[in-house]
């Protein structure tokens, strides 16, 4: 009896249960279908970087070598290295650690502490988010206007500290804040209750412990900075000088010759310098700037092991 | 205890100093992009006309330029401020010499006074300064057959100058005849030079006999009348399609690099967003921790990749290809243009939308997810039912971001966009997928070409910071939105 009354239950049920499991195929089907979508877009992705990579290494790497990297350009430039770039490039990116770090991580405290309480510095966050995603060639014609013309700085290394600085200031000051605001409550009211002042406990204790994002940050904006060509297109480039590669005071105002512009101006004059030297140029400027991501990846990693 | 005090102080006074420095940088951003920009509404209005008599059947009836004997009314030369700086002019030749070489003249004065024209002070071409648009220009022009002439008509033939457009100069273009000879029936003539750029006109013969006669003639005018100030001149005209500020007659219309710009920057968002956000899913969602700890540094890689290699990875490898595609039917002389700018584009902008468009997907609270997980939703579902719109404010926020990193990125733009500002045009097909692959320029990289070559504080100067400017503002504004929505997504979540 029983036995009966649940199989005509089941061939009652049965119409709606099949309608439900094909449903659910078609669900289930629909599921896989997208997953996979959304996992290749992921793998393209990375191809994608290993694709770039891999032609620009195949391109530049037979150029690459202990010469190109040491020696100045030679015979009207279509021959020799580019070591006047780099030296120009790193003195750039030098310049504007030693300038916008500083500013930069005040900044961020300064947001972090005070953010949200007044309204300057609620109209001061709006604008920081908004200049972080300003143009570059915006501050590159800033630049020119308030650095190059305004101060008379000319066209130099130090008008194109200015400009970066300014450029990389508001991704680094961001990053602060964001990395301040990690920095766990327990532990800040537990540096008030020992009898911290207010900005010991940021200097003791968020600071140390926001560290590691910071620097995370910093180092990125610089790699971006060190990679962009714009701000400093007008404000402290110059192809290539025959100028003796001295350092002093003098090199302050005098303009420099970096990657980023020696790429763009081997654009713009096409043949005078040949493709390899080109290719080699570009893979030494990945490099430049890979090896400084290796760095802030670095920090991280060995961060995250220490506290978590 | 004084140290601590002094110490606090300090760090005190740091912090003060470096906001009030980011306060007074983005004062001082906004106030240079505008006060550099005044240089721009500084600019005067060139215009030229050529103006011809010839008889009626004359060889050059339909290109008055190579007629020798046409005479040039323009307003044009920077630097010869002086109304009545001869020097450069060339002289009327002499009686003789045009009797024998030239049967119908056409003659100017360096002045516009009438009652000072004297008979050999005339010239053939007058070309003055260009002025202001409040300030406007006048030309008289004689108009007189030689006594060896034996036709029995004469017409007057006009035409703007090569490469000036009325429409490019804010005044009101008018030639009138002011006197007829004497014994010479004429109705009196005015034309609308804005509406009939290039015409002609029969006029009864009237011949001098000597160079006194001359001034018997008859007599024209051309008076470009001012319409409009000089501030709002300018503003028009940057509205205009046409940018050439290098030529005689410079236009500065941004519109086609204004819509190259943004054609760019939809183009490239809709490469973008789906495979953005579907990897950003993807990472969020669907990978193991592992896949995702080494996912983040490559896509830190891909954004650090500087833009300048981007673009040249581009004209090497992607422009040559594109050329190849569409080769047929388009006749490619490089596969520079606006698809090639918005591939490489893409490829700029994913890091960026993939990274953030993840945080605000891993925003997304894990009590939602499993919530939806127990009502036995497959993933799909939750992600698309649940987890997108629940992020929706932030992968908003994450989408104008990237917009506005497109729309202001310079060098991809510079090395793959050709340099050629072009008119985007959709009226067919063939238009269309022309306007795709053909070359183009937006606004960053015209900054960037011209700012090398160009004198500061000139007019021209002046312009580049407008464009500036205009990118400045909307980018502000594209951030500000995103902004916006990046607190709305905080205080949902």
């Amino acid at each position: 009896m029983q036995t009966e009354a649940t199989l005509t239950g089941i061939a009652q049920r049965s119409e709606w249960e099949q309608r439900a499991a094909r449903r659910d195929a078609q669900r289930l089907r629909k599921n896989a279908l997208l997953t996979t979508l959304f996992g290749g877009m992921g793998l393209l992705t990375t191809l994608l970087v290993f694709a770039l990579i891999a032609v620009i290494a195949y391109k530049g790497a037979p150029t690459l070598s202990w010469e190109f990297l040491t020696q100045p350009p030679r015979e009207g430039m279509s021959a020799g290295g580019v070591w006047p770039m780099i030296r120009g490039s790193l003195l750039l990116m030098l310049g504007t650690f030693l300038l916008a770090t500083p500013l930069g991580i005040f900044g961020g405290v300064c947001l972090a502490e005070y953010g949200e309480r007044s309204r300057i510095m609620r109209f001061m966050h709006a604008s920081v988010a908004a200049l972080a995603g300003t143009p570059p060639i915006v501050y590159g014609l800033f630049g020119l206007a308030i650095f190059v013309l305004k101060f008379h700085f000319g066209v130099s290394l130090l008008a194109g500290w200015c400009t970066l600085t300014l450029f990389s200031l508001p991704v680094i000051v961001l990053t602060t804040e964001t990395a301040l605001k990690t920095a766990p409550a327990a532990l800040i009211d537990g540096g008030l209750a020992l009898g911290l002042s207010r900005w010991q406990t940021l200097w003791r204790i968020a600071l140390p412990y926001a560290l590691s994002g910071i620097l995370t940050g910093v180092i990125l904006s610089l790699g971006r900075a060190a990679g962009e060509a714009t701000p400093v297109l007008f404000t402290a480039s110059i192809y290539y000088s025959t100028a003796q590669l001295t350092l002093g005071w003098e090199t302050l105002r005098q303009p420099v010759a970096n990657l980023p512009y020696y790429l763009a101006e081997g654009y713009r004059q096409p043949g005078v310098v040949p493709d390899h030297l080109i290719w080699g140029a570009c893979l030494t400027l990945i490099m430049l700037v890979l090896l400084l991501n290796a760095g802030a990846i670095f920090i991280r990693s060995r961060t995250r092991r220490r506290y978590l | 205890m004084w140290r601590t005090r002094l110490f606090d102080n300090l760090v005190q006074a740091a912090t003060w100093m470096a906001g009030g420095l980011l306060i007074l940088t983005i004062l001082a951003v906004f106030y240079y992009l505008f006060a550099e920009s005044q240089y721009a509404f500084a600019r005067k209005f060139p215009f030229g006309f050529r103006v011809a008599l010839q008889p009626l059947n004359s060889e050059y009836r339909d290109d008055i330029s190579m007629d020798p004997t046409a005479s040039l009314l323009a307003a044009h030369r920077e630097g010869s401020d002086e109304l009545d700086d001869a020097e450069d002019a060339t002289r009327l030749p002499l009686h003789e010499e045009l009797v024998s070489m030239q049967p119908l003249v056409t003659a100017t004065a360096q002045t516009a006074d009438l009652n000072r024209l004297r008979p050999d002070e005339l010239f053939r071409d007058c070309m003055r300064a260009p002025k202001r648009a409040e300030q406007g220009e006048r030309f008289l022009l004689l108009a007189f057959a030689m006594p060896t002439y034996n036709g029995d008509t004469m017409e007057l033939a006009w035409e703007p100058d090569v490469s000036f457009d009325p429409a490019y100069a804010p005044y009101e273009f008018r030639l009138r005849l002011v006197r007829a000879p004497e014994g010479v029936r004429i109705d009196p003539i005015e034309v609308n030079l804005n509406q009939q750029p290039k015409g002609r006109l029969a006029l009864p013969v009237w011949k001098a006999h000597s160079p006194e006669e001359y001034l018997k003639g008859y007599l024209f005018e051309l008076e470009a009348r001012p319409t409009t100030t000089t501030t709002l001149a300018t503003i028009q005209q940057f509205l205009k399609p046409d940018w050439a500020p290098t030529i005689l007659y410079a236009r500065f219309g941004m519109l086609p690099l204004l819509l190259a710009t943004l054609l760019i920057t939809a183009l490239s968002m809709l490469f973008a967003t789906p495979l953005g956000i579907a990897a950003a899913v993807y990472l969020s969602e669907q990978a193991s921790p592992r896949v995702r700890e080494w996912f983040k540094p490559i896509l830190e890689i891909l954004a650090a990749i500087p833009t300048v290699v981007l673009g040249y990875f581009g004209v090497m490898l992607i422009a040559p290809w594109l050329q190849r595609l569409f080769a047929e039917g388009l006749q490619l002389t490089s596969g520079r243009g606006l698809l090639a700018t918005a591939l490489m584009m893409t490829v700029f902008i994913l890091p960026t939308i993939i990274s953030l468009s993840e945080d605000a997907l891993r925003a997304v609270p894990n009590s939602l997810r499993e919530g939806a997980e127990a009502l036995g939703l497959t993933l799909a579902e939750r992600i698309r039912l649940v987890i997108l719109p629940a992020a929706k404010s932030g992968l908003i926020a994450a989408l104008l971001l990237g917009v506005a990193r497109v729309m202001g990125e310079t060098m991809i733009v510079w090395i793959l966009s050709g340099g050629t500002p072009t008119m985007p045009d959709f009226s067919s097909p063939t238009a269309a997928l022309g306007t795709l692959v053909k070359p183009t320029r937006g606004i960053p990289d015209t900054i960037a070409i011209e700012m090398g070559n160009v004198e500061f504080e000139s007019p021209h100067y002046g312009h580049l910071f407008l464009l500036g400017l205009t990118l400045f503002v909307l980018t502000l504004g594209i951030n500000l939105l995103g902004f916006v929505y990046r607190k709305r997504a905080q205080l949902q979540l």
